[in-house]
């Protein structure tokens, strides 16, 4: 069958064709092999199976932890992502749009801004543990300290590389500044901006499970510190995962939400 | 001021002096800035906006820091060597994800057939935060050395190779053509054309990296270490004691600061071809 | 008759930089005429001088020394009867081909329906009916440029300033794009300085050409095109002039 198909082709051509294939199969070959390994390093040492953190995924639903099954403990986590992440798209583009356009603001805030930056966002939380306690406040703050500095400076590159031909073009129609500011500058910074929104997506994701392991009753991250504590492997690993798979998910939505609102960013293939 | 009854040389003083001046400005606006911040912080703290038990006035954290230098309390170690097993650890987790983390991606970005292989095991690895890695590899390796360097290692690793990987794939085709036409190997067009023309994405991997690395490091410190910058916040914060968790923070960001500004000397050195 | 009326005057303009603490000098005295309703060419060689005279004239620049008179009226900065079709492209790539057409109306606040309208008639005008709703990176080049010259006709100028709009296209759109805009402008006519280093393109589309020297600009000399429309490249009178025009053009390296 095969034979039919390279029948017409060169020796070039059938080259790249097996090769083709070849790279279809390559995936599949590694992905087995992770598996293969992750079975026989679990037959041999105490690390879990795949089969014991499926079960143990179950075990989670009949039995749930602090009240909540895994769906529970991942709304948690999400729910204090959105807070935070409302607060920075606001307050953040705000900000980045203030710096990014006036040249004195910049001036005045920048250095500020960066020594703030250059704080891991993990070791503001013993800081803001003294503040606010344990409760959900607090640990929204940090995933907003966490992940405020990616909008900011992401936005604030937007508006500070804004194509000096668009704003020749608004002079040409007696534009005055204010509209520049708001017909010009910042839809040209849309997609700028929309990279900030990704990557304070995902910074947010990862703090808030630091957060959560140093200190929840929910969550993800807790589930994890949760196993780490009560040596339940299985836990832990299956909550790895699922965090994987959220952190994925989030990626995508918020890709698929630039598309639909840059809808000028897709490529047209020329 | 009728710019045509200056002379040439005139104009070009007067436009020299204005551009004195901005800089002069700008300068000035951002030492304001800063002082204004400091005063703020150091005025709310001592006139008891914020009580004293939340804030420390700067002065007190200058201070401590001169304490801290040559005393171990409360948290076990003079600051020096929290400092240096910080950076330790920092470094060695730094290193080893720029030395495997970089070639790996740029051969991934280079030959499909690798990069068809190790993609999907990239793509599983990839959206789990480094930070969720430490309870295993605590509960595999105990809480030395070995276990915080490799939760180092896997924070700064995604980045480099992301970065790597996308800065080679950019090659311009234009330049591996011409390689080819001159009669170049695969891998000589690799080994000259690609891996130059990836330095710019493969140094903002690396500037990305280093910030993980420290990142992920406090974090590490802070759920299980017995020295280094996290955990002397953590024994602050245990003992009550604002002034060392402030200490600490500022410690760790001036470190982190200095890291990315070395980071950017070298880059400035190997990509100063870009400036011209 | 052939009493021309005046609507734009240049007087004694000059512009000049300061690069690199050196003064440049990019137009030197210029001093010309524009007449009403005529398609007026600036030629030049390279990169001097040519797009500086009409950024002064947009408003875009103001100059060392000299005056700009509209209609009589001394002119400081951007005005609304002045409109601009861009050399690089200069569509907001945010915006549909609709909204770039409407962009000027809309900045001076006229009402959605009708500078809908209004854009409507204009992009009809260049051939571009049907892809309103189309953006900017979906268009050809050529398409391009055509929601460009939309989009300068849709604030009703009294003058269009061209800046070597056909540069950036390939041959063969270029020679479409020459006949198009002859095409548009004996529908809508307008006032309109054209800027170019295309000698042929010039003589194909010029009243007036108005040869001007390389850096610093100066006027050289001035042609008169009196060729009926539309032109033939091949006829030996196009030639002429084209050969007239080529030997007095000073060369840019």
């Amino acid at each position: 069958m095969i034979n039919n198909k390279t029948a017409g082709m060169s020796a070039a051509e059938r080259k790249a064709f097996y090769l083709s294939r070849l790279y279809m199969i390559l995936p599949i070959i590694s992905v087995s092999l992770l598996i293969l390994l992750w079975t026989t390093v679990a037959r041999n040492s105490e690390f879990p199976s795949p089969k014991d953190t499926f079960d143990r995924l179950i075990l989670l639903f009949q039995k749930p932890i602090k009240g909540l099954n895994i769906f529970g403990h991942v709304w948690a986590s999400l729910v204090r992502v959105f807070a935070a992440l409302t607060f920075n798209w606001t307050f953040g583009i705000a900000f980045g749009i203030l710096i990014g356009w006036n040249k004195k603001c910049k001036v005045l805030f920048t250095p500020l801004f960066n020594a703030f930056r250059a704080i891991p966002p993990l070791a503001w939380i013993p800081l803001i543990t003294i503040w606010m306690g344990t409760g959900e406040l607090s640990k929204i703050l940090i995933v907003i300290f966490g992940s405020l500095a990616s909008i900011v400076v992401n936005t604030q590159a937007g508006m500070s590389n804004v194509e000096q031909l668009y704003l020749d073009v608004g002079t040409i129609f007696n534009a005055n500044a204010r509209q520049k500011l708001f017909q010009i500058a910042i839809p040209s910074a849309l997609d700028a901006i929309f990279a900030g929104v990704r990557t304070s997506t995902s910074a947010a994701w990862m703090v808030v499970l630091a957060a959560e392991m140093l200190g929840a009753k929910s969550g993800v991250g807790f589930l994890i510190t949760r196993g780490m504590d009560s040596i339940d492997m299985p836990l832990v690993l299956m909550s790895m995962i699922a965090i994987g798979i959220v952190g994925a998910l989030l990626s995508i939505i918020t890709q698929f939400a630039e598309r639909l609102m840059c809808p000028w960013t897709r490529k047209r293939s020329d | 001021m009728n710019p045509k009854s200056l002379s040439n040389s005139e104009r070009v003083a007067l436009i020299q002096k204005q551009r004195k001046r901005t800089q002069y400005q700008d300068a000035v606006l951002s030492v304001v800035g800063i002082l204004g911040f400091l005063i703020f912080w150091q005025v709310i703290t001592v006139t008891g906006i914020v009580e004293s038990r939340y804030l420390s006035t700067p002065v007190q954290i200058a201070s401590l820091f001169i304490t801290k230098l040559t005393s171990p309390n409360p948290d076990g170690a003079v600051i020096g060597v929290n400092i240096l097993s910080s950076l330790t650890i920092a470094l060695s987790g730094f290193g080893l994800a720029i030395v495997i983390g970089i070639p790996l991606g740029l051969v991934m970005g280079w030959y499909k057939g690798f990069d068809s292989f190790m993609r999907p095991l990239f793509e599983i690895i990839r959206p789990i935060p480094p930070v969720s890695w430490i309870p295993l590899t605590i509960v595999w390796l105990g809480i030395g050395l070995t276990a915080k360097a490799i939760i180092v290692f896997f924070a700064a690793f995604v980045p480099c190779l992301i970065n790597s990987y996308t800065g080679i794939r950019q090659t311009s085709e234009v330049l591996k053509n011409v390689a080819k036409t001159c009669g170049a190997s695969n891998f000589t067009i690799f080994w000259k054309i690609g891996i130059p023309s990836s330095m710019t994405l493969t140094f903002a991997g690396i500037k990305v990296a280093i910030g993980n690395a420290w990142a992920t490091l406090v974090a590490a410190e802070m759920l299980a270490a017995s020295s280094g910058l996290g955990y002397m916040i953590l024994m602050g914060r245990q003992f009550g004691r604002v002034d060392l968790v402030i200490l600490g923070i500022v410690v760790i960001g001036v470190i982190g600061t200095i890291i990315t500004m070395l980071i950017g000397m070298l880059e400035n050195k190997v990509l100063g071809w870009k400036k011209l | 008759m052939d009493e021309k009326k005046i609507r734009l005057k240049l007087e004694n303009i000059s512009q000049s930089f300061v690069v690199n603490n050196e003064v440049q000098d990019a137009v030197s005295d210029v001093s010309l005429e524009v007449y009403d309703n005529e398609f007026l060419v600036l030629l030049g060689p390279g990169h001097c001088g040519k797009s500086v005279l009409l950024n002064i004239i947009g408003g875009l620049e103001k100059p060392v020394s000299g005056n700009l008179y509209l209609d009589g009226e001394k002119l400081s900065g951007s005005d609304t009867r002045i409109s601009m079709v861009f050399q690089r492209l200069a569509l907001m790539p945010w915006k549909t081909v609709m909204g770039n057409v409407e962009f000027g109306p809309q900045i001076a606040g006229i009402d959605k329906a009708t500078r809908r309208k209004n854009a409507q008639k204009y992009i009809d005008l260049v051939g571009l009916t049907g892809f309103e709703k189309s953006y900017p990176n979906q268009l050809s080049g050529g398409m391009k440029q055509r929601v460009g010259i939309a989009r300068a006709y849709a604030t009703n100028p009294e003058i269009l300033l061209m800046d070597e709009p056909f540069g950036q296209l390939d041959a063969q759109t270029r020679y479409a794009m020459e006949e198009e805009i002859q095409r548009i402008w004996q529908q809508e006519k307008r006032t309109i300085i054209f800027v170019t280093n295309n000698i042929e393109e010039a003589v194909y589309l010029g009243d007036r050409i108005i040869l001007l020297s390389e850096c610093p600009a100066t006027v050289k000399q001035i042609y008169d095109v009196n060729l009926p429309r539309p032109r033939n490249t091949i006829d030996p009178e196009f030639l002429r002039i084209r050969k007239e025009v080529s030997e007095n053009t000073d060369l840019a390296l």
